[in-house]
């Protein structure tokens, strides 16, 4: 099978701390597969071990393999800028650039990395990424304005835009529905189940019924270790290991 | 009214009033510099040659005019550029010894005499070429600012949100890219506010100057290898001379030097403010 990703035997340390143990598990294409578990399981670390992000932390040490397509993120002769812009990222607090307007923050990534040719293009990746987003008809006549006069809702899909402006292969989502509304949240939940159709998604969440309701695969973080892995139907229904069902019925915060 | 509010009335009193004292220097020299200078405030005097000691017009800072903004402008891009990058890795690899080290330097830097950095100068531009200089000014100040401008571009630096930092490098941008064409302009008022800081401190800076540039009376600009003025000189120069009408010159360069840092001054307030909206 071609796998999406595939991560063997990742540890991550920062300093002393041995936060990510041994973890391994393989994502298939165009799904959405989700890493639940309680605050401080290491969630996001794993997800910023994926597209190498974690080395803004000069204190994080990381150590094992991430593949996409059979090329190991870590090894030597791989560009960190690349491997990067094989993710699309989107983080749990809207962080639209906020000094640049609705246009320029889709706009930037393509245009810094190179992708297209003109402005006609970059009009044409803009307005793609943003109708993709579901956010096109609420912002086509404001693109010059401010991204920061947006609501919640609408800067965390600006910030959907903007990671799907860059083609990724894989689109990681770190919580991000945790700082918004119910209304907000749930319209983030249906344009993941619409964009699997042509991305794979890993989505971090403390939250199981989110992780129910939205992936077709699911594991369970708890400590740093990955305690369970599975269809998540499976996972919900009937758990193998006593931790997971405790935490999917909701006794473990 | 029981004692213990009598004396904190007086209390408070004592302390306003010392707020008060402490705060009169700067409208004293203010009301003193332009009751003496305010008059001379004219374009003639800003562009004009200074006047014969004794006889003739009245004459003007040309030459000093100029040579500050030459000297200033090279500080700033001199020690603008190195204190810029300076802050920047200070902020983003403060966890090296390096960048612990580079700091402690600096803050002994900021509270360098800077007479010693004049002298300094003297020695590394002045001696071998035998002649004092522009350039050997301009160094001098340059290492004057490299401290201020540093440490503010860090703190810039330093207030931009992780989560900026993260979203910027998640876009597969080096890092050159990600601090100068993504994060630069989130700071960009920090930034703004450390060289403005910088060129403050080098327009009003003597002592590094001293044994530097020599100053000029005559001639506005002969080449960076040539003597050139800068106001603060000229005031220190012309007042000390005998002559009542260099007294005046001094007088209106200095109402111009002041007038110069009061408006640097507002101009990073209003900065500073736009950054709290």
């Amino acid at each position: 099978m071609n796998w999406a990703i595939e991560v063997n035997n990742l540890n991550v340390w920062y300093g002393d701390k041995h936060v990510i143990k041994n973890v391994s598990f393989k994502v298939p294409k165009n799904i959405i597969f989700a890493v639940m578990g309680p605050s401080g399981c290491g969630k996001s670390t794993l997800l910023r071990a994926m597209n190498r992000l974690l080395e803004l932390n000069p204190y994080a040490r990381v150590e094992g393999q991430v593949k996409i397509n059979g090329i190991d993120v870590y090894s030597d002769n791989v560009d960190i800028t690349w491997v990067r812009r094989q993710f699309g990222m989107v983080f749990q607090i809207p962080n639209p650039f906020p000094h640049l307007s609705i246009y320029e923050n889709v706009a930037l990534g393509p245009k810094l990395n190179g992708l297209v040719k003109d402005r006609s293009e970059l009009d044409e990746l803009v307005k793609q990424a943003l109708q993709q987003a579901y956010l096109w008809d609420e912002v086509k006549n404001d693109l010059k304005k401010p991204a920061s006069m947006l609501s919640g809702g609408q800067q965390q899909r600006l910030c959907i835009a903007r990671a799907l402006a860059l083609k990724p292969k894989i689109i990681l989502m770190d919580e991000p529905t945790a700082n918004l509304d119910p209304v907000a949240s749930s319209k983030i939940e249906e344009l993941m189940l619409e964009l699997k159709e042509e991305y794979t998604i890993i989505i971090v969440t403390h939250n199981p019924q989110q992780a129910a309701r939205i992936s077709d695969y699911v594991a369970f973080l708890y400590m740093g270790e990955l305690i369970e892995i599975g269809e998540t139907s499976m996972v919900f229904t009937r758990p193998r290991n006593a931790l997971t069902e405790k935490y999917v019925v909701g006794r473990m915060g | 009214m029981n004692k213990r509010k009598v004396i904190e009335k007086i209390m408070l009193g004592v302390i306003s009033s010392l707020a008060i004292i402490s705060a009169i220097p700067i409208f004293a020299i203010i009301i003193n510099i332009y009751s003496e200078g305010a008059r001379h405030l004219t374009l003639n005097f800003l562009i004009d040659l200074p006047p014969p000691p004794v006889s003739g017009k009245s004459g003007g800072i040309g030459p000093a005019l100029v040579g500050s903004l030459i000297l200033t402008s090279l500080a700033v891009a001199i020690g603008g550029s190195i204190g810029f990058f300076t802050g920047l890795y200070l902020s983003e690899f403060s966890h090296t010894r390096l960048a612990h080290y580079t700091q402690i330097f600096l803050q002994i830097m900021v509270e360098f005499p800077t007479i010693i950095i004049g002298l300094f100068a003297y020695m590394v531009l002045v001696a071998p070429l035998k002649r004092f200089n522009a350039l050997a000014g301009a160094f001098a100040l340059s290492i004057v600012i490299i401290p201020y401008i540093a440490l503010n571009v860090r703190e810039a630096y330093r207030s931009i949100p992780y989560t900026l930092k993260e979203a910027a490098f998640s876009l597969g941008v080096s890092a050159p890219i990600a601090y100068l064409r993504i994060l630069l302009s989130t700071a960009r008022r920090g930034v703004l506010t450390a060289l403005l800081i910088g060129m403050a401190k080098a327009a009003g800076e003597t002592a590094p100057l001293l044994l530097t540039i020599l100053g000029t009376t005559f001639t506005y600009f002969g080449g960076l290898d040539q003597p050139i003025n800068a106001i603060p000189l000229l005031i220190y120069n012309f007042a000390l001379s005998p002559y009542e009408r260099w007294h005046q010159v001094a007088w209106g360069a200095a109402a111009v030097l002041l007038t110069i840092t009061l408006m640097i001054f507002i101009i990073s307030r209003l900065v500073v403010r736009e950054v709290k909206v």
